[in-house]
């Protein structure tokens, strides 16, 4: 069993590693940077090393100040969570030749996975169905453009190495082809290291699912059923669920099949999660087509769906198959009970385009709700550094039906108080009061056309509440010890000037 | 009005009665804004907002109202940021809606673009410069 392990990430996912690592009696070592010296997740673990300065180029991206950092802290397995280097061959494989476990799949297995073209032939090759598209040989702006009009538009641009919407463009008509080949090429060099372009045909109405699957050392691969992850952003999942409203019983029983199949191709271990894009086009859910999208060679955002679902804990499953021990349960262990939704909070503005925002947190309390998880690794007074990622948190709630679970989840947003910096919080509950939404007949096109729908002004109705209070903070001068520094409106709280008070 | 209670429930929450009915509000106060929460809407006000004449509109930064802002010129960074690329120089002609400055910022590319056909008239960033938020990257006339 693993001993010591270091989690190289930061932020929410890091805190909840940690939490498996205790309940499995597993030393903790968190890594971080100059600007997380004093985060929560620095502050959480058994024992902390310093990986370098803010960028993320210079700590969390860099390998070789990693593997020191477990080696001096006598770390014998590294988790890396998402993002970062999770889905870095080259780091996995510098964990292998450390000696180190590595808490994922083998590092011949993220390169292939990674590698969208050898995904796709990989796949092909299994009969898994993939989306139409081509990979062009030649990599120059005009061997890309051959390959983009052989597939036809509209089509996709995308990085061979990519992931999250980064290094991928939209083309709508050819003759936008030439800009959209090198953004996505400069993107994808700059986000990861590889300017490898790839077109894919774009599926006019496609609904995103993805199935959990988890695979051991002992031969076994399971699924942990579907998540359903349609509403996004340019890309970049908003709201995820499961069970997914768009699957029959028929077609969960074909996707999770090929899911499988997909694992045992690929030569799988551990947590990964098989992207595939359903067309519903022709109407019938039971009998609807889908093709096989990505294999992501890491746990997800959004696993915590999946566990209050299945109610199952796919870190402590990751952990224990990564030390060699079989799966924890058979596939006809497990069920899919009630329904799971998640929320993403982040720290962006919606009417400036979703510009992500840095800044303080002057307040900041999360809800305590039954039914509501919220996974993260931000506390009241916490600055949203730019370098890194500006998700906040995840609010996840689990009820017996969907419209249960979106009534929770929504009551959830509107008691998560968050100030200093814009964040999407809004956005979100507007989102989820949607008709369309709350019918399931979004598609992951919805947001890119109807957006203004969502940007609806505060109702007016409450402003005078809101007058009433500044009103009452001016009288009590609470202002006059405003300004960036930590708490400003806490600090006038009596409790908090009892500096030095000890209980006797 | 009458009838209006305000009673302090915990740091920086507010339970506000007005003619029987209640709200939590919670706020607080930075160098520039005020900021408010309640059922889940955020309110934002500037802070000197004793320059305007009416005080009931003063500063109000709403989502809906702050849209306008980015059309304003010069073109200023939004947030901290690596400049990735400038695609100008001083004498170019642009359009409104060409891309003037690529941004990097959270690993996301943000191109800046012209809110008005205009001249360029002076650039003050180069590729690699990390600046500040606010910063005039390029100004326009």
């Amino acid at each position: 069993m693993i001993r010591r392990l270091l989690i190289a990430n930061r932020g929410e996912i890091a805190l909840r590693i940690m939490r498996a690592c205790r309940e499995l009696d597993i030393e903790t070592v968190a890594v971080y940077s100059d600007a997380d010296a004093g985060a929560a997740h620095t502050l959480a673990a058994d024992r902390a090393v310093g990986i370098g300065p803010a960028p993320a180029t210079d700590s969390y991206l860099s390998i070789a100040s990693i593997i020191d950092a477990a080696r001096t802290s006598g770390a014998d397995a590294v988790h890396p969570g998402y993002g970062f280097l999770s889905e870095n061959a080259g780091f996995a494989r510098a964990c292998e030749e450390a000696g180190l476990i590595f808490v994922g799949p083998p590092s011949h297995v993220i390169a292939r996975m990674g590698s969208k073209i050898d995904a796709r032939r990989t796949m092909e090759a299994a009969g898994v169905p993939v989306v139409p598209g081509a990979t062009p040989d030649d990599q120059s702006d005009a061997g890309v453009l051959r390959a983009l009009a052989q597939v036809g538009v509209p089509a996709l641009v995308k990085a061979s190495s990519g992931g999250g919407g980064k290094g991928m463009r939209e083309v709508e008509a050819l003759s936008d082809a030439a800009d959209a080949i090198q953004a996505a090429r400069r993107e994808a060099q700059h986000a990861f290291g590889n300017g490898t372009l790839y077109i894919e045909r774009r599926i006019v109405r496609p609904y995103h699912v993805e199935v959990q699957i988890l695979a051991d050392t002992h031969g076994r691969a399971v699924h942990v059923f579907e998540r359903e992850c349609s509403v996004q952003r340019r890309h970049q999942k908003v709201i995820e669920e499961s069970p997914s409203p768009h699957v029959t019983p028929a077609l969960r029983a074909r996707i999770t099949a090929a899911a499988v199949k997909a694992a045992v191709a690929s030569g799988y271990r551990n947590a990964g999660t098989c992207e595939f894009l359903v067309d519903l086009s022709a109407g019938d859910a039971d009998t609807a087509p889908f093709y096989f999208l990505e294999m992501n060679t890491r746990l997800q955002v959004e696993h915590g769906v999946t566990e209050l679902v299945a109610g199952v804990d796919l870190v402590r499953a990751q952990l224990l198959v990564a030390s060699g021990e079989p799966l924890p349960w058979t596939q006809e262990q497990l069920t899919q009970r009630g329904h799971a939704i998640e929320a993403r909070v982040y720290a962006e503005d919606p009417a400036t385009d979703f510009l992500p925002q840095a800044g303080t947190l002057l307040l900041y309390r999360e809800p305590r709700i039954p039914g509501v998880r919220v996974d993260s690794g931000m506390r009241e007074a916490d600055a949203v550094s730019v370098h890194y990622d500006p998700m906040l948190a995840k609010v996840i709630a689990y009820a017996e039906t969907r419209a249960l679970a979106i009534a929770r989840l929504r009551e959830a947003l509107r008691s998560f108080p968050i100030l200093g910096i814009t964040t999407n919080i809004p956005f979100l509950v507007r989102l989820l009061d949607h008709p369309g939404f709350r019918a399931a007949t979004l598609d992951t096109s919805f947001l890119d056309h109807h957006t203004q729908e969502l940007m609806t002004p505060p109702s007016e109705d409450l402003q005078p509440f809101v007058d009433a209070a500044f009103a009452a903070i001016d009288r009590t001068a609470d202002h006059g010890t405003a300004s960036e520094s930590p708490l400003p409106e806490a600090s006038t709280d009596p409790w908090n000037r009892l500096t030095g008070w000890r209980m006797p | 009005m009458s009838a209006v209670d305000v009673a302090r429930i915990g740091p920086g929450a507010y339970a506000v009665t007005i003619e029987g009915r209640r709200e939590i509000v919670y706020v607080a106060v930075s160098a520039k804004t005020r900021w408010a929460s309640c059922r889940g809407e955020v309110f934002r006000e500037a802070e000197d907002s004793t320059d305007s004449t009416d005080p009931t509109n003063a500063g109000r930064d709403t989502q809906g109202a702050r849209r306008d802002k980015q059309a304003a010129l010069p073109l200023a960074a939004p947030m901290p940021a690596t400049v990735l690329k400038v695609l100008v120089t001083p004498g170019a002609v642009v359009k409104r809606g060409d891309t003037l400055v690529i941004l990097e910022a959270m690993k996301m590319e943000l191109p800046l673009r012209a809110s008005a056909d205009a001249v360029v008239s002076a650039v003050h960033c180069h590729a690699g410069e990390l600046v500040k938020a606010d910063t005039v990257l390029v100004e326009l006339a």
